[in-house]
């Protein structure tokens, strides 16, 4: 039974994507920082497959190696997905709090890389890492300097990571606009009904973690759900 | 590819069930086009067991129709449309479908924004969620209604009908006789001219009859994009029969597309099939060619159909000129209620 490492799946897309891999077969580690939610989807979920849920933090050291401890020897996916918006609304990059971008960094950066370093030893060839990024990493919108800037460099990260580890695929997906919790805070009091749910980006992510596409950076939404032969 | 430059006359196009026409289902006409010799001969289908002899396999779709169209109403009276429901959507729950959305008699494409909800037949509704791979044509979308997706189909679908056929007909004229998995949006229609009466003798003739499932997606023959993914099924004992034809010198021919792509879709570079079931989103091109198959039994396609690059896959591009030119001359009928084309190696 292959094992996944997904942060952030008490809810939005971690959750959606964690359904999706439970259904096939997956044994999963789950993180979020709510108690209470992930205990709900542990439930859920326990139901299908074999689960760990542990709740914490994933810029806390501890947790991180509790995450990967409570996996075992064998990791087959790991994919950081918990991430940090910063203020809502968020400030402008000249007046923004240094204090909560260091936060922001340590959530959104170093946390997948001490992860990644983490399971890097219990990896083999053709196993999987996938960091979820957004387009704000390309884009310079007003207003998304923190989070834009350290989804920037998580994309860079995961390139540079997937330069050094060939026998790996390491990915970093732009999910797309999605009606979920965090979009809510970074859209204050503005209607995001028109978003997709999550689940459309589910089968985009599938491809990737189940396929054999090449290491790189994709659009979730725009891959074709199924590799184009089973060969 | 080197395209095939023909147009299909009004006159070519099958507008009914040949049975409307007083034609039985195995009467219809078979080209029947060798590879090895180049020869193309006029025969009518029921005279397949003669063409075929002992180790001989015949490879099955045995997916059935669903009545997959559906009347619908969009939001604030802006009118109506049609909602073809072409697939599941891959890895997500039973209520997310892949749809294309259609004016409301069928008859062209419709493009609707994502996130629009529609009113369905029945007071179901479905909600528009994205585009589906980044497509033009399907989207991704989710049911809501009391019943599960399949049983309000049943209850409140039609089959789909595109504008060549003039009325509607009953699910039973789009069912393979031999159908027994409800699954496909459009007719695996390559199998329709087979009758009990045929297959029976096709069996005492020594040919095999091996079944898969592949369940069909929409074909929207006003697009000209590759198909989408769709769920397949090759068991066990169907790729052991394959396997002891290519050993034991048997022809494993395929009963149309469907049967192409799921076959090739399990077949390792050896030209052994295993038993697989996923989704597929192999397209079957002249490059790649075909490891699994020897021949096929298919129907006449449309001049720009992606089909067309699997047709010629299987019978080389000569061939295929030739077979399309004489059908054309002889004026057999085109689309899934008309003739049959039968390529041997």
């Amino acid at each position: 039974m292959p094992l996944a490492i997904i942060t952030g799946s008490s809810r939005g897309l971690g959750l959606a994507l964690a359904r999706a891999l439970a259904e096939r077969g997956w044994a999963l580690v789950l993180d979020a920082r709510g108690g209470a939610e992930l205990e709900r989807a542990a439930r859920e979920l326990g139901a299908i497959t074999e689960v760990v849920a542990l709740p914490g933090d994933v810029a806390d050291d501890w947790h991180r190696g509790a995450l990967v401890e409570s996996a075992g020897e064998k990791i087959d996916l790991l994919v950081n997905n918990a991430s940090l918006l910063g203020p809502s609304p968020q400030p402008p990059l000249g007046r923004y709090p240094l204090d909560t971008l260091e936060r922001v960094y340590q959530v959104n950066v170093l946390a997948p890389l001490a992860l990644t370093q983490l399971v890097l030893p219990r990896m083999a060839d053709g196993d999987a890492i996938v960091n979820v990024s957004s387009d704000a990493a390309l884009e310079p919108y007003a207003g998304w300097g923190g989070y834009g800037s350290s989804k920037a460099a998580l994309d860079q990260l995961t390139a540079i990571l997937a330069e050094e580890h060939p026998a790996l695929r390491i990915y970093s997906v732009d999910p797309g606009d999605m009606r979920t919790r965090m979009h809510q805070e970074a859209f204050p009091g503005e209607d995001i009904s028109d978003r997709p749910p999550p689940e459309a980006s589910v089968p985009g992510l599938i491809r990737l973690i189940e396929g054999t596409l090449p290491s790189g950076r994709y659009l979730a939404r725009e891959l074709t759900p199924a590799e184009p032969a089973l060969r | 590819m080197t395209a095939l430059a023909f147009e299909i006359a009004p006159d070519l196009e099958a507008h009914e069930p040949p049975e409307a026409r007083g034609v039985p289902r195995d009467g219809v006409r078979l080209l029947v086009a060798q590879r090895s010799s180049g020869a193309i001969e006029h025969r009518t289908f029921r005279d397949l067991p003669e063409l075929l002899g002992p180790g001989d396999v015949l490879v099955i779709n045995v997916s059935a129709t669903i009545p997959a169209a559906v009347p619908a109403r969009r939001a604030g009276g802006a009118g109506a449309v049609r909602v073809h429901f072409a697939t599941r959507a891959p890895h997500l729950d039973d209520d997310w479908r892949v749809v294309e959305i259609r004016s409301a008699d069928g008859s062209r494409p419709a493009r609707l924004p994502a996130g629009e909800r529609l009113t369905l037949r029945g007071g179901a509704s479905l909600e528009l969620v994205a585009p589906y791979a980044s497509g033009q044509r399907l989207m991704l979308a989710r049911f809501c209604c009391e019943l599960l997706v399949d049983d309000y189909l049943e209850r409140h679908g039609e089959p789909i009908r595109y504008s060549h056929i003039s009325k509607p007909w009953p699910l039973e004229a789009y069912q393979n006789v031999y159908a027994i998995s409800p699954g496909s949006a459009e007719m695996p229609s390559a199998g329709r001219p087979f009758t009990r009466e045929l297959m029976s003798r096709l069996v005492a003739r020594g040919v095999t009859i091996a079944p898969i499932t592949l369940h069909a997606g929409v074909s929207s023959p006003e697009s000209h994009e590759p198909p989408f993914p769709e769920w397949f099924e090759v068991p066990e004992r169907t790729a052991q029969t394959i396997c002891d034809a290519r050993h034991g010198g048997g022809r494993v021919i395929a009963v149309g597309t469907t049967v192409v792509r799921a076959l090739e879709s399990a077949t390792a570079a050896d030209g052994c099939a295993c038993a697989r079931s996923g989704w597929t989103g192999l397209v079957v091109t002249p490059e790649c060619g075909v490891r699994a198959v020897d021949g096929m039994i298919t129907g006449w396609h449309e001049p720009e159909a992606s089909h067309l690059m699997m047709l010629e896959a299987v019978a080389g591009p000569e061939l295929l000129h030739a077979s399309y030119a004489a059908a054309v001359d002889a004026g057999y009928l085109w689309h899934e209620f008309g003739d049959s084309h039968l390529i041997l190696p």
